[in-house]
Parts: structure tokens; C-alpha cells; sequence
């Protein structure tokens, strides 16, 4: 909960027409044919808050404020996106600032 | 990253795209990688540039690094009209402007295209796997001038089945 992780130079993400679309950089190129990804709006706003500087349990706490949600169920969210986006080497692990 | 990512099926939150993205989403996926210095490879759609790249050829835009667009290159770029991105021949550079058209539609040249919306050039062609070379190596000076001149469809005209041969020979056996 205290690890803090930011986007990996492996991918390219940009937002389009409301969707995120992540391309991972495989062997040295930004290829749409194969490894295209997007993101749902849950997806985004966790993918937005891995910014490098902000610990899970902060992110956690920022959405359940937003959202006024159960903690613990968006932590659960938080926890399998994290863990998806670990797996698929699109982000890393970051020191805290 | 020389690695692909694993195959089971990703979180809910994460989908393969399956979408279709617009020309103009194209080319700002294209920007930002390039950015980083890297090719965009996509799936190519049209005919303006048969038989050198075909409708559904894969394709590879590198970024401009190492200078400007050459005469022959087939460039990348913005239609400064009709905002789509385009990949068309350099049949002549003056400049910083360059005179674009597609190999298989001279009676429709793009004009003179400024260095600014040129965003890449074609650096790899795939059909059905393998890479398709004729066009892209030093036959496409003699290309781009044929072009220029009108004679590039009169000879695909009259040598059709000939040049259909010459670019199966010249299709490598290397697969994706």
C-alpha cells in the first residue's frame, strides 16, 4: 500500500475520444497490430493517479473520497488494475518524492 | 521490452482494443511514438499506393530523425486539405515543401506538401507476413521519377502481370 508506481517508458498512452489507448512499445516499435489496450473510466482515473509520486493507499483514499465508496472494495479495484498493469510491464516501480 | 506481454485474457479495466481509431487518433498515437524515437506499425488502408503497398499491408513509419524526406521516400503525412494522414511518394523536394502524389493515382497529385505535416516515412511493408521490399530501397528514385513523368501507371499498364512477379520475388521469406 505504501509502494508508489509510475508509467513505464515501455508504453505510450494517449486519451482519445474519451478512451484511454495504451501502446506498448514492443521490440522497438509502437505497434497497433498486435498489443493495442484501452482503458475503461475506472481504469483511466487509476492509470491518471500513477503518477510517480502518489503511494496505493493514497490513490485508494483520493477515489474513495471522490466517490464516497467503500475503501476496501476500491482498494480491491486499485490492487487488480495494479497488478494487471505490473504483469503487463506498463508501469514500474517508483521511489516516493 | 523485447518481451510481449502474457496471453491470458487482461483485468476488466484493461481491454485489447478492438476499436477502430480515426485518422487524426492515428496519427497522435504515430506522434507520441515517435516521440520516443520508435516505428508505428499499422494496417494501411486504400489503394493510391499499389502494387508497393497494398490495402491491409502492415506498415512501419519510422520518425525523421536522420533528415528530411527524399525524393523516391514515401512519406508519412497530414493532407494539409483534407486533414487525413496519408502516405504518398516524394516525387520532388524544393525546400522545405515537397511534391507528393500516390504511385497509382497521378491524375490526383497532393501538391506541394510543407515540411511540417510530413510526420514519417515508410520504412517496412507487410503482406500476408512476409516483407515486401520492392519500393522502398533504391529502385524508388527511378520510381518517383516515372511517377512524375506519368509513365509509372502506363508501365504497370502494359507490364502488370510482370511487375505482380517481380514483387513476389523481391517478398522475403522472413515472417512477423
Amino acid at each position: 500500500m505504501d509502494m508508489v508506481f509510475s508509467h513505464s517508458d515501455d508504453v505510450v498512452s494517449r486519451e482519445i475520444d474519451g478512451a484511454l489507448i495504451i501502446v506498448p512499445l514492443t521490440a522497438g516499435v509502437g505497434d497497433m497490430e498486435d498489443d493495442l489496450f484501452s482503458m475503461n473510466e475506472t481504469g483511466t482515473e487509476i492509470w491518471n493517479l500513477l503518477d510517480g509520486k502518489k503511494t496505493i493507499r493514497e490513490i485508494v483514499d483520493a477515489l474513495a473520497g471522490q466517490y464516497r465508496a467503500d475503501a476496501g472494495e476500491i482498494e480491491a479495484d486499485v490492487s487488480g488494475i495494479v497488478k494487471e498493469l505490473l504483469k503487463r510491464r506498463m508501469i514500474v516501480e517508483a521511489t516516493a518524492a | 521490452m523485447s518481451k510481449r506481454p502474457p496471453p491470458e485474457h487482461p483485468h476488466p479495466a484493461l481491454q485489447k482494443s478492438g476499436i477502430l481509431l480515426s485518422g487524426k487518433a492515428l496519427i497522435g498515437l504515430m506522434r507520441a511514438v515517435h516521440a520516443r524515437g520508435l516505428p508505428f506499425r499499422f494496417t494501411a488502408g486504400g489503394h493510391s499506393m499499389a502494387p508497393f503497398i497494398r490495402d491491409g499491408d502492415v506498415v512501419s513509419v519510422s520518425p525523421l530523425a536522420s533528415g528530411d524526406p527524399a525524393l523516391g521516400d514515401v512519406a508519412a503525412f497530414v493532407h494539409p486539405e483534407t486533414t487525413f494522414l496519408c502516405l504518398h511518394r516524394v516525387l520532388s523536394v524544393n525546400g522545405n515543401r515537397f511534391l507528393i502524389q500516390g504511385d497509382s493515382i497521378p491524375d490526383r497529385p497532393d501538391g506541394m506538401i510543407p515540411r511540417e505535416a510530413i510526420i514519417g516515412r515508410v520504412t517496412r511493408v507487410e503482406r500476408a507476413g512476409r516483407n515486401v521490399r520492392l519500393g522502398l530501397g533504391p529502385e524508388r528514385l527511378l520510381i518517383a521519377l516515372l511517377s512524375r513523368c506519368g509513365m509509372l501507371t502506363r508501365i504497370r499498364r502494359y507490364a502488370g502481370p510482370l511487375t505482380a512477379c517481380f514483387s513476389r520475388r523481391h517478398a522475403s521469406c522472413e515472417t512477423r
